[in-house]
């Protein structure tokens, strides 16, 4: 695959997977596969979701009890394992997404100082 | 529910589980298949580029296989799966080893739980440890020391003292049941009506009685829940019911729940108002009730004894016969006793065994670590880590702990069964079981045991390095720092078990006296028990009833001879009163005390008691002649040493009369088996005028079983009154016996304990010295091929266990006699003979311990130097 751009491709970091796959849930049930395509395409293609890495976070919520899974048919209709967010993953993902948003607040401030740094 | 739950439920689905991953990754692929087909690859490009994307399925199975949570309990089902292996695959070790864990916790398992049901269990009382017990202490007039008090003591007491919040009394009372079915005596005890306040306790039906009915002597009871189901059938409308007791109406207000008992013993079945008549509320003399209080929060018992003790000086200062100081003791200890000290001697005793046996698997597991040292190289070279290798031993230590505890819980319960009779009367016939405490008890034990002892070998082992374990068997894998671990604990368990022969020798010798003690009477083939002669106030039809029922027993098929006494010997040290000596001055009755007991003209004869001097009464003795006296050794003892008492006179309590001594009879211990010698007086029955004998003790000799005769004695003491009680049925080896089962008990239980730990030291010696033998079998060799001979290597390995053993053997005398010291309350002021003890204890455990080491020293030396150098 050919893509555009300076970061051809960013690493996952430790822990945002979860909270990107419960993100992805939010807008409603699905399956692996479909949740990995969504973080890709929705991160023009800049995150790309391992397999290997993939289900064992998806198990490990539901271990949590964070979300939920149940076979179900998938658009074409074939049987597929559907992940759903419990009412504990969305109590989760705000959390986890207000911790986020003031991290990366605060890595903004940091690498990009405001101007009064550079006049002095 | 929480992701324990919910992994453990995975772990139960698990190939489900497993085969649905399966299916949902191939979903997965498939998916990805698709949808390189629909951007236009083909299907053999498609399929091949999806699995490029997914990489190695495997991979992705096992680390989403990781997050269910399994590993662990897998690895844990894995060692537990290999212990259970190893446990069958040597029976002969896994057989001692859980036969000595069991030994241990079984051991340990019923003292705690005697312990937790004497000492720990909380007491059917609010708050029960504010709760005290005050004692006169009538050390000063020497009959006894902690006296019951008087219910003028508690007025005063109540009025004035600044200590407890309250204080209540329970003096004893008969109880004549009748009316309805057979005429029963039963216990109860006469209480002031701020007995149920003072304890905190509610009746389960109906109320307890007023200050109001306790002044104006109201007919209301509070019956027990025993006497309600048992005589009444627990009938729903028991309260209120108007009952006959001792003749009179009586009407029960209210049942006292199950658990609910009090001093001085479980069965009391009733509870009535203590009412005291005029003349006891000013009478310091009358020494009849148990007196109970609690604390005002905030003041210790210490502080309350110093109190009291002012107090007591005070209040009864104006009597100079009275107790000028009390003791004060807490509830608990009141009602444990002797029995505190006999069950923390024997925690402490089944604690060492436990240590023992604990010692020996130690040792046992070390022995075998080496041995399997190059299972563990192998295990160790294939990469297995320090720590997982801790894990999997401990793993199949915990199968052991499993096995041992359970073995143990069994072999506990003939140890309950047994420990029962220790129970104090106070508390009852009281039932131990396994309650969730004592389970949880032992399997932390058992657990911890093997945690703890288990883990030194496990580190041991665990630090082959694979070279070394993969060169050789397990030759010289450990060197002199393994047996120094090994012989210092070889030296504790024989220290320990020391101890233990030595504590148990004391405690059988001191048995053996007690046991053979002369009780001043023949115990044997004689039948006691109580008639109440409430019905017979009159002096004369009093005598008149007691002579009759005398008549009627000795007409029956068996009996020899019969007599009375007011009391039952062994049973009472109530009745007793202040004396003086002819020629002494009135002032000496504040000073002097005596027991005293009414008898029959043949008593004496009856029991077997035996004559010091002079002689026993004669027919001669009438109520109208002299009025004469017989006393006991320690009452002799005490004025008249090396001198005869006979012809000299006393008097007694404010009777006026003088009594002459006629005789001197060998010492009986009213007061109990084992208490301490205290003076007697001996009336006849004729010649005793005082009315406050309220019950008379019938003595019967017999030819044939005392207990088969019991039938016909109802019959005849019926035939006589058929609404007259017989209270209290036993046989006076059945008195003994019961006042016996405390020493008898704990010497039993004490020597079985230090039995075991002798058995099992010298096994631990046997071990450790055949294990050595074992790992030496190359180096005996070679020194045989040098020229040892047999002998010298017979010398060698027997100097070494013997070694062991002495040195065992000095710290555990020295121990001992720390341990004996403590042990002090259940020696029932007897002095043991401990130089004795030290040879016999010391000789038996060298010729164990010699034994324990000549059969693997003789294998060594039987070792043929040809055979074992071959094996290198």
């Amino acid at each position: 695959m050919t893509r555009s751009g300076v970061p051809s491709q960013v690493g996952l970091l430790q822990g945002t997977l979860d909270l990107l796959i419960l993100r992805t849930l939010l807008a409603g049930p699905t399956h692996g596969h479909a949740i990995a395509k969504h973080i890709q395409r929705t991160s023009e293609e800049l995150l790309q979701v391992e397999t290997g890495s993939l289900y064992p976070a998806l198990h490990r919520l539901e271990a949590k009890g964070w979300i939920s899974a149940s076979w179900a048919l998938s658009d074409k209709g074939k049987r597929a394992r559907f992940y759903r967010l419990t009412a504990l993953g969305r109590k989760q993902l705000a959390a986890e997404q207000s911790k986020w948003e003031a991290f990366s607040r605060a890595m903004v401030l940091i690498l990009n100082p405001a101007d009064q740094g550079e006049t002095q | 529910m929480s992701s324990f739950f919910r992994k453990l439920r995975w772990f139960a689905q698990r190939r489900d589980k497993e085969a649905e991953l399966r299916e949902e990754l191939r979903f997965h692929l498939e998916e990805e298949a698709e949808e390189n087909q629909e951007r236009g690859l083909s299907e053999n490009e498609a399929t091949r580029a999806a699995r490029l994307e997914f990489g190695n399925p495997t991979l992705v199975e096992e680390s989403t296989h990781a997050e269910w949570g399994w590993p662990r309990l897998e690895q844990v089902a894995r060692d537990a799966g290999y212990g259970l292996r190893q446990i069958r695959r040597n029976p002969t070790f896994s057989a001692i080893a859980i036969a000595t864990l069991a030994l241990g916790i079984g051991g340990i398992t019923a003292m705690f739980s005697a312990v937790y049901t004497v000492l720990i269990r909380p007491q059917p009382y609010a708050d029960a440890d504010r709760l005290v017990m005050i004692w006169d202490d009538m050390s000063k007039n020497d009959v006894a020391k902690k006296h019951n008090s008087t219910p003028a003591e508690w007025i005063e007491w109540r009025r004035l003292n600044t200590v407890f919040t309250d204080l209540a009394t329970s003096q004893p009372g008969e109880a004549t049941l009748s009316g309805d079915g057979e005429p029963e005596q039963v216990p109860a005890r006469k209480v002031s009506w701020t007995f149920w306040s003072v304890l905190g306790v509610q009746p389960m039906r109906g109320r307890i009685f007023t200050e109001d009915e306790d002044n104006k002597s109201v007919h209301v009871i509070v019956i027990s829940y025993g006497l309600w189901q048992r005589r009444f059938g627990g009938s729903s409308d028991i309260v209120g019911r108007k009952i006959s007791l001792n003749d009179e109406t009586y009407e029960v207000i209210g049942v006292m729940p199950q658990t609910f008992y009090f001093m001085p013993s479980r069965d009391i079945d009733i509870w009535m108002p203590a009412s005291f008549p005029a003349w006891m509320r000013s009478n310091f003399t009358w020494h009849d009730a148990q007196i109970v209080a609690r604390l005002k929060p905030g003041v210790t018992p210490e502080q309350a004894r110093q109190s009291m003790q002012a107090l007591s000086l005070q209040v009864t200062a104006k009597d100079f016969r009275g107790p000028h100081s009390v003791f004060v003791v807490p509830l608990r200890e009141e009602i444990a006793g002797k029995t505190q000290a006999a069950l923390i001697l024997l925690m402490c005793a089944s604690s060492a065994l436990l240590l023992i046996a604990c010692v020996n698997l130690a040792n046992l597991l070390l022995s075998r670590s080496a041995v399997r040292g190059r299972e563990v190289a192998v295990r160790a070279a294939l990469g297995a880590g320090r720590g997982r290798l801790i894990a999997q031993f401990l793993t199949e230590g915990l199968m052991l702990a499993v096995f041992g505890v359970i073995a143990g819980l069994i072999l506990a319960v003939p140890a309950m069964r047994f420990l029962e009779r220790l129970v104090p009367e106070a508390m009852g016939a009281a039932h131990l079981s396994f309650d969730w405490r004592v389970l949880a008890f032992s399997a932390v034990v058992g657990v911890a045991a093997v945690v703890t002892f288990g883990l030194a070998p496990a580190l041991r082992c665990s630090r082959v390095s694979p070279q070394d374990g993969l060169r050789d068997s397990g030759r010289a894998t450990t060197g002199a720092r393994g047996h120094w671990f090994q012989y210092s604990l070889i030296v504790a368990e024989t220290a320990l078990a020391v101890v233990l022969l030595i504590c148990g020798g004391l405690l059988l010798q001191t048995f053996q006296h007690l046991r053979n003690a002369d009780l001043g009477i023949r115990k044997e083939k004689l039948l006691t028990f109580e008639t109440p002669l409430f019905r017979y106030a009159d002096f004369d039809k009093r005598v008149a009833f007691v002579n009759a029922e005398i008549e009627k027993v000795r007409e029956i098929p068996g009996v020899v001879n019969a007599g009375s006494i007011n009391l039952i010997p062994f049973t009472n040290f109530a009745h007793a009163t202040f004396y003086r000596l002819d020629g002494q001055p009135t002032s000496s009755f504040a000073s002097q005390v005596t027991l005293i007991r009414s008898v029959s003209r043949d008593y004496f004869a009856v029991v077997g008691a035996q004559l010091h001097e002079g002689r026993f009464f004669s027919p001669s003795d009438q109520r109208s002649g002299v009025t004469v006296g017989i006393v006991n050794e320690a009452f002799a003892n005490r004025h008249f040493a090396g001198d005869s008492p006979i012809g000299r006179r006393f008097q007694l309590g404010d009777e006026g009369h003088w009594y002459t001594i006629v005789g001197v009879v060998k010492q009986i211990r009213e007061s109990g088996v084992l208490d301490e010698e205290k003076p007697a007086v001996y009336r006849v029955n004729e010649q005793c005028d005082q009315m406050g004998d309220m019950q008379a003790g019938i003595v019967v000799r017999t030819a044939v079983d005392p207990a088969s005769i019991v039938p016909a004695v109802r019959r005849a003491i019926w035939s006589l009154d058929n609404n007259q009680p017989l209270a209290r049925i036993q046989t006076m080896e059945e008195i003994v016996d019961r006042q016996l089962s405390t020493p008898s008990q704990s010497t039993a239980l004490l020597g079985a304990f230090a039995l075991l730990a002798l058995l099992l030291a010298s096994l631990g010696i046997y071990g450790v010295l055949s294990y050595a033998v074992t790992q030496r079998t190359n180096e005996i060799g070679i020194r045989m091929a040098l020229g040892a001979t047999s002998n010298q290597i017979l010398l060698y390995f027997g100097r070494r266990g013997l070694a062991l053993t002495l040195t065992g053997l000095a710290i555990g005398l020295v121990l001992a006699t720390i341990a004996s010291r403590l042990m002090s309350a259940l020696l029932y002021g007897f002095q043991p003979e401990y130089v004795p003890t030290v040879a016999g204890v010391s000789l038996i455990l060298l010729s164990v311990a010699a034994l324990a080491c000549f059969v693997p020293a003789r294998r060594a030396s039987r070792v043929n130097p040809v055979i074992a150098l071959r094996n290198e």
